[in-house]
């Protein structure tokens, strides 16, 4: 126990306590700017906390960490546009919710969802850091394929009323995650010799198109068809309490399926939030309202994708390996100041790894409290005439865009997924199953080949894990038509008799 | 962000103004551009994201580079393409001393994996990083040498984990067979974290990366490294062999450089060298990038370019076959 009094003793110096908020307040105001990640922002920061003491740059870097994927939200929900991939699950229901007159509780149950799903995770980085760790350990590439391939059918949740079209949708960004050089052989694929292309589109510029910019562009037109309607009013703040008691399934669900996908290399807040979002749909009384502003969905998305932040920081500290690009610059920083990030930093620094939760648990708090605090400001935004907050959300797409690589073709590629997304929009084709195609596509082919390449078909039919994934995957989409199938069939039967 | 000092700019154009009024009479040379470099804000490109192993070789530089120079220095990461678009962007930049960039080992690589790159775009100007490369197997694994590994591999094929395709590691491994005759399957992964993770989880039968890769692993007996592929062995694990101690004799690595657009003025250039001599000797330099575990050096550009187009042709030969 002296180790846990160790480590939050270090909290008490105003220095760390300084930098959590100086963290705090630098992380939420990129996690608002589209196309500014976390990972940019933690690797910017980490060039000046690096000639800083171990714990108050620590303080800094996952203050960042965290307020980035706090704000990331407000953007998702009052403008339509995800920050970064962990929020796109926001924008299912938080945008129709904000459409609908209630953004003042889409902000506060999302800013709640964060905050507890960040909570549930930090239990996880201090209780089972290492037996999570070595079970990520068993994530080798034919895993992360059959992984890859379950999150694949998260399609059918996420394709709204037509199935057909959703499919469409995904099938459409399969193939855009073909555009770059081949993952193994780097043979040049589609990029018709831009040189920003080959490795692949980048994303973040495709999300921000496909949601935020084709959204700007929709209201356009249909303003001068004189039908907009903007979001004047923001409705109550806080969820009554029907709604909080509504809350509490989807953010257990979300908490716990954030935990495992956290603790997995390489998977984030994006298949973590669009995983629990749909399993929440599947196991929830009043599936029919999501997507379409379920105070629900917004819980289990928005739970689940903070909740990987604790096991992330946890697989990163038991293994020595980060457990998503953030934590990526989190580990260079650290054995720069001398840490060793493994198994044995548990063993020969726990306070460390006390230290650092609590750093974790006091930004969540007080990230928590400042949203709360500053949402009515941010949310003065709204009041504004159309035509100028669809400037202001160009201008933010635009440069967030750019200042993701330095790179033109990005801001190009931004704007031709608006147009993309627009038509998609107005022929009735979901935006999120392109995304998942593009994210997913990408992680599915390079750990199908990687897993051919080292032990071939044989390697994915050998895994337990691989094969369960695969055998969960295609029941998932086989088995809820077959069941309901059935289940007329029974009716029918039945009703001669009766 | 931006750390744009006036007072130092300013003196030093006070300065370098005075200088000029005495030098002028005894030396006709001193015209403005000797005197005046810098007068603006340099910008050093780095071809990969920042928080890199690359970027932070270059940040640390640059932090010293500004004393060295009293100027102020913009650190710019232009990712993509294996580093190729940074690189490419560099190329195109005046050469007047403004636009530095990091050539990392890939400078020489690229061109002859299909990129539209030519090291002779670029004046290296001195070398400042060294990343020997070092070959690692799970810490269960049957092969306790690096012979027992390359003999097994002489009969069957191994994987081997890389960071990515046409990587300085993935080369690393091809040099190994070409030196070996053995049949180590290169397995590209998405970055060295992800593959030294692969072998220690025992996905592959090993890996092969870098000095400061490897070196946490397996301080933690997660991974047994059999060899560093270079002259000489590594400060961060001096009991692991060389491969030439075990007889094979291969070297390879990753390294990093300070270098221009090609064509600078003479005048330019010496004040650069010098200035990155310098910053590359620092102790805040060197510090930071031996506890990063990678080794920090210090060669100037007329041995560097010799190196250079070496490694230029070993990955012309290396790549064609």
């Amino acid at each position: 126990m002296s180790a846990v009094a160790e480590g939050l003793g270090a909290l008490a110096d105003p220095t760390v306590l300084l930098c959590i908020l100086v963290g705090a307040l630098a992380g939420m105001l990129v996690g608002a700017f589209p196309g500014i990640t976390a990972t940019m922002s933690v690797a910017l920061a980490s060039a000046f906390t690096l000639t800083m003491d171990p714990i108050p740059g620590l303080a800094v870097l996952l203050t960042i960490y965290v307020a980035a994927n706090f704000g990331d939200r407000v953007p998702a929900i009052l403008v339509n546009t995800p920050g970064t991939p962990a929020s796109i699950s926001t924008t299912f229901d938080g945008y129709p919710m904000a459409k609908q007159g209630k953004a003042g509780i889409a902000l506060t149950t999302s800013a709640f969802s964060a905050a507890f799903g960040t909570f549930g995770g930090l239990l996880v980085l201090i209780f089972a850091a290492i037996p999570l760790s070595r079970m990520a350990l068993n994530f080798g590439p034919a895993e992360m394929f059959a992984l890859v391939v379950f999150g694949l059918t998260m399609v059918v949740g996420v394709s709204g009323s037509n199935l057909l079209k959703g499919l469409a949708a995904a099938a459409f960004g399969l193939v855009l995650s073909t555009v770059g050089r081949d993952p193994i052989t780097g043979a040049e694929r589609m990029t018709f010799g831009v040189l920003e292309l080959s490795d692949g589109l980048p994303f973040i510029a495709v999300i921000i198109g496909l949601f935020g910019i084709a959204d700007v562009f929709d209201q356009m037109l249909t303003h001068h068809a004189g039908t907009a309607t903007a979001i004047k009013n923001l409705g109550r703040w806080m969820p009554n309490r029907s709604e909080r008691r509504r809350m509490r399934k989807p953010a257990l669900i979300g908490t716990g399926i954030g935990a495992v996908v956290g603790a997995l290399p390489a998977a984030g807040g994006d298949i973590a939030g669009i995983t629990s979002w749909s399993a929440s749909r599947r196991l929830s009384k009043t599936p029919e309202e999501y997507g379409r502003g379920s105070v629900e969905g917004l819980t289990a998305g928005d739970s689940a994708s903070n909740a990987t932040l604790g096991p992330s920081v946890s697989t990163t500290l038991a293994l020595g390996v980060p457990g998503d690009s953030v934590m990526a610059v989190v580990i260079g920083s650290l054995v720069i100041w001398g840490f060793n990030p493994g198994p044995g930093l548990f063993a020969s620094q726990p306070d460390l790894v006390y230290t650092i939760a609590g750093i974790m648990a006091l930004a969540t708090v007080l990230t928590l409290v400042l949203s709360l605090l500053r949402m009515r400001g941010v949310s003065k935004l709204l009041e504004l005439p159309p035509h100028y907050l669809w400037t202001v959300v160009i201008v933010f797409c635009l440069v967030g865009t750019f200042a993701v690589n330095n790179s033109v073709v990005d801001v190009a590629v931004m704007l031709v997924a608006g147009v993309v997304g627009l038509f998609m929009r107005r022929l009735g084709f979901p935006a999120a199953p392109v995304v998942l195609g593009l994210i997913l596509g990408e992680l599915a082919e390079a750990n199908l080949r990687r897993a051919l390449e080292i032990g071939g078909v044989s390697e994915i039919l050998t895994s337990p894990i691989a094969l369960a994934f695969l055998v969960v995957a295609v029941a998932s989409v086989t088995l809820p038509p077959a069941l309901r199938r059935l289940r007329r069939s029974r009716r029918r039967d039945r009703r001669p008799v009766s | 962000m931006h750390r744009i000092s006036n007072t130092p700019i300013r003196a030093l154009a006070v300065s370098a103004a005075g200088l000029l009024a005495l030098t002028g009479c005894a030396d006709r040379q001193g015209d403005d551009e000797t005197a005046d470099f810098p007068s603006e804000d340099i910008t050093v490109v780095v071809p990969y994201d920042a928080g890199g192993a690359s970027d932070l070789a270059a940040r640390t530089l640059v932090g010293e580079l500004e004393d060295e120079l009293d100027a102020s220095i913009v650190v710019e990461n232009r990712s993509g393409g294996a580093g190729s678009v940074g690189l490419d962007h560099l190329a195109g930049q005046d050469a007047d001393g403004y636009t530095l960039g990091y050539l990392p080992v890939e400078t020489v690589m690229l061109g002859h994996q299909g990129y539209d790159i030519d090291p002779s775009d670029y004046e290296p100007l001195g070398q400042i990083v060294s990343v020997p490369a070092t070959i690692a197997v799970p810490a269960d694994s049957e092969y306790e040498t690096l012979e027992d590994l390359l003999a097994a591999a002489e009969d069957e094929e191994l994987s081997v984990a890389n960071s990515g395709t046409g990587s300085i590691w993935h080369a690393a491994t091809s040099a190994l067979n070409e030196e070996a005759g053995t049949q180590l399957d290169p397995v590209p992964f998405d970055g060295g974290a992800p593959a030294v993770t692969a072998a220690v989880g025992g996905q592959v039968d090993a890996v092969v990366a870098g000095v400061s890769e490897t070196a946490t692993a397996a301080e933690d007996d997660q991974l047994r490294v059999l060899a560093v592929l270079d002259d000489e062995r590594a400060d961060a694990m001096s009991d692991v062999p060389t491969a030439e101690e075990q007889g094979y004799d291969v070297s390879i690595g990753g390294w990093g450089a300070i270098g221009a657009p090609e064509g600078l003025p003479d005048d330019v250039r010496e004040a650069l060298v010098d200035a990155i001599s310098s910053a590359a000797d620092s102790e805040e330099f060197v510090e930071t990038i031996e506890s990063s575990g990678n080794i920090a050096v210090n060669v100037g550009p007329e041995e560097f370019q010799s190196f250079y187009e070496e490694e230029n042709a070993r990955f012309e030969s290396l790549f064609s076959e």
